[in-house]
């Protein structure tokens, strides 16, 4: 009996790992095919280890060299609990974003054990996890070697391997579970974004004003009391022992539970993936088939196609947000506002009106026009076998960006204003809302022309031909420094100061904007009117 | 009076991907107002014609011509054809009505001027009742007949149909071939590509048998059967097979 278990276990083993290698020789095929992603890929990883190197690499250093005198128990606490909490996250994407194996599953579901497929797909995700953690992590522990000495590095490499193990696994739970949940949950699409967007919101608002608090207690800022060191400080203490600490009963206790937790943690992930796996819940079970009224195109739509087509957007939109989902960034940014709102309700007045007409802009490009066609992928033969030109398409999702981003540029942004500032102000701010917002969509389309994205790939568990990263952060972080020159010029012209190099800095303002606009629409139409199956 | 020019002509036709060439040199004639069948083995290069014809990729050489205008020229052709490639290009979270308007939309053809013919389609395809529906909860056979509207609604001069009944069930696969006639009849031309050999031989005119990118018979399908067996007891499928066997069509 025992025997035929080990074998089954063996049989599993076997299976996963072959599924997991079939998946990862997929994918490092399909990165060396297409250059563009190799490249982006490495300059991915490159950048962002260049970023640590100068964020953290001399933080590395000294915590290296301080094991010359005394171990630095605190710093360690801390640091190994940051470690956990951050492969956490990998782990928790990686459980929550599964909406299929990769291209082989519904072979690997119909050829092998259940707990083989969770197996692979665990081995695969925890493999490409290492493409990110190990070039960081490697680059890190040099920094301790720098400055403390390969022995350092070696025992520091001892203490973190437990807790990457250890935060893997149980995010990858709390994704898988989070999954269940998202599955289960028999309710509109719409609630369940409002859900999600509720748990995220209160994740971040929730350690942002717990941070505030300690700022503004105007007590020393103490990481210790907010993020629970001292059971990491106490495992510190015993695997650090060799340097000189002193093991005590609770970080012995502690140990034990980490190494304990490893297997019984990889055993119950397993276990829960399989069964989400198994209980196949059917996606969109709840939208799937309802029959729906079908909208006519409302009198303000009624002007032109494009108009028209805009409308569909917005219906479309209406009933699947999930069309959104990549704009999940932007909200980290609103949560932030909301964070300092909370905690001083004037900040909605002073800043929440710029805050809201910036957003609004930026929601308008980054909504439908940052991946026109990519978007479209499927429905490609239709498109260019339609319209005489792609200019309607695209003038399209331009007016439906426009629509959505209005109604917070001014319908959140004017009302808000009204509160706090006299009535020129908020002409003032309307009218740059309609010139941002009105750019924004046309440079927008131009970026999504220069970098189409045609692979559909999995983001907050939504699978798509998701718009380039690399645009819409671009995207983001330019609106918010041009809206930012819009309202520098608008305090400055409310003023009354400068007159001449004011009137000059809206004519400079206004023409980039247009050309930059204008330029992007016309680049965009251009491009994909010579487009082809053959350039996807 | 001079000889009608043909609804779709091609000359020497080459689509290369790398060192594969998918279609070499085709060369063929389709007049106005039949159906042509368009048959071949799977890869022989029948969608990358298809697609071709309609503009979605290039020739790498040589020369396509539908209802006068070159294919490359696409402001121009859009105007003349339909096409209902193999996946039906829809929009899930759309209604089955709302897409046929949102097609029309592209085409810059108000809805007053095609709904009468697309719901007519609609209804003879036992469609009509579920037009308000979300695509997203359609059968497969749902979306083909879905797509299939779509693809003739503004009235085109030449339809592409890329395994029309494909998904369907027995009644609505009749239904289709027979709209694929009054298609026809009312001076449509219809380009068919399918495997379904019966269909073929019960609607197509002329049909044309593409084998490794070339182009290895053509004529009626009386005609391509009494190619293979002049006692006329062949029927398409034998003679395709014929000429698709690998030595025959080499020859």
């Amino acid at each position: 009996m025992r025997g035929e278990t080990m074998a089954h276990v063996r049989d599993d083993l076997r299976h996963g790992w072959t599924l997991a290698r079939t998946e990862l020789r997929t994918q490092l095929r399909r990165l060396r095919s297409d250059r563009r992603r190799l490249f982006a890929a490495v300059a991915g990883v490159l950048g962002f280890s260049l970023f640590l190197a100068v964020s953290f690499v001399p933080g590395a250093i000294t915590f290296g060299s301080e094991f010359r005198s005394t171990v630095p128990l605190g710093t360690a606490g801390v640091a190994l609990w940051a470690v956990t909490m951050v492969v956490a996250y990998f782990g928790a994407a990686n459980g929550f974003n599964q909406s299929q194996i990769g291209t082989v599953e519904p072979l690997a579901r119909t050829s092998i054990p259940p707990r083989a497929v969770s197996l692979g797909r665990i081995l695969t995700q925890t493999v490409q996890s290492a493409w990110i953690i190990v070039p960081i992590g490697a680059l890190l522990l040099a920094g301790v070697a720098i400055g403390g000495g390969p022995a350092v590095a070696a025992v520091v490499l001892v203490a973190v391997l437990p807790l990457l193990a250890i935060g893997l696994v149980v995010g990858r739970a709390i994704g898988t579970l989070a999954r269940y949940a998202n599955e289960r949950l028999q309710v509109s699409l719409w609630v369940k974004a409002i859900l999600l967007l509720g748990l995220l919101g209160a994740i971040f608002l929730g350690t942002q004003v717990l941070l505030n608090s300690r700022y503004e207690s105007d007590v020393q800022f103490a990481v210790g009391p907010i993020v629970p060191g001292t059971p990491l400080q106490s495992y510190a203490a015993v695997i650090f022992s060799p340097f000189g600490t002193t093991p005590g009963p609770l970080g012995v206790a502690v140990t034990g539970v980490v190494f304990v937790a490893i297997p019984v943690g990889v055993l119950g992930a397993l276990r829960l993936e399989t069964h989400v796996l198994v209980a196949d819940l059917g996606r969109d079970a709840a939208t799937a088939g309802r029959v729906e009224e079908s909208y006519g195109v409302p009198r303000l739509f009624e002007i032109a196609p494009s108009a028209r087509v805009a409308w569909r957007y917005l219906v479309r939109t209406r009933r699947d947000p999930r069309m959104l989902a990549h704009l999940t960034p932007l909200l980290f940014g609103a949560f932030g506002l909301a964070g300092s709102a909370f905690q001083d309700p004037g900040v909605l007045l002073t800043v929440g009106p710029g805050a809201a007409v910036v957003t609004g802009a930026v929601l308008a490009g980054s909504a439908y026009c940052l991946n026109p066609l990519g978007d479209d992928r499927e429905q490609l033969p239709l498109l260019l076998t339609s319209a005489r030109s792609v200019d309607v398409m695209l003038r399209g999702r331009m007016l439906a960006g426009v629509a959505l981003g209005l109604v917070v540029a001014i319908g959140l942004g004017a009302p808000l204003a009204l509160v706090e500032y006299g009535p020129g102000y908020v002409f003032g701010q309307s009218l740059l809302a309609v010139v941002l917002t009105a750019a924004s969509v046309g440079i927008a389309v131009g970026l999504g022309a220069v970098a189409p994205k045609f692979e559909r790939r999995e983001y907050m568990n939504v699978e798509r031909a998701h718009p380039s990263q690399w645009a819409m952060l671009g995207f983001f972080f330019g609106g918010m420094i041009v809206g930012g020159i819009g309202f520098l010029l608008l305090w400055l012209t409310l003023s009354g100061e400068y007159v001449l190099a004011v009137a000059f800095g809206w004519l400079l303002y206004v023409t980039v904007l247009g050309v930059a606009s204008w330029g992007g629409y016309r680049y965009a139409v251009g491009r994909f009117d010579a487009f082809s199956l053959d350039d996807m | 009076m001079g000889t009608p020019s043909p609804a779709i002509s091609t000359r020497a036709l080459t689509k290369q991907y790398g060192s594969t060439t998918a279609v070499d040199g085709l060369s063929l004639s389709v007049p106005e107002g039949v159906t042509y069948g368009f048959l071949g083995p799977n890869g022989a290069g029948k969608t990358t014609t298809m697609r071709m014809l309609t503009g979605l990729v290039e020739p790498t050489d040589g020369d396509g011509f539908v209802a006068g205008t070159h294919c490359s020229e696409r402001r121009q052709l859009v105007e003349k054809i339909g096409l209902l490639p193999e996946e039906p290009p829809l929009y899930s979270e759309l209604t089955g009505r709302e897409q046929l308007q949102f097609a029309a939309d592209l085409r810059g053809v108000p809805w007053e001027r095609v709904s009468d013919r697309a719901l007519g389609l609609a209804r003879e395809l036992d469609l009509d009742g579920d037009l308000d529906r979300r695509i997203d909860g359609y059968s497969k056979g749902m979306r083909q007949k879905t797509a299939f509207v779509q693809a003739v609604q503004h009235d085109p001069d030449v339809v592409f149909l890329d395994e029309p009944t494909s998904g369907l069930d027995p009644r609505a696969a009749r239904t289709l071939r027979e709209l694929i006639v009054e298609l026809t009849d009312d001076g449509t031309t219809v380009f068919l590509s399918t495997h379904i050999l019966s269909v073929v031989e019960e609607i197509a005119d002329r049909v044309g048998v593409l084998y490794d990118g070339q182009l290895v018979s053509e004529g009626s399908p009386a005609e391509l059967t009494d190619d293979v067996d002049s006692d006329g007891d062949a029927d398409l499928e034998e003679a395709f097979l014929e000429l698709t066997d690998e030595p025959a069509a080499a020859w």
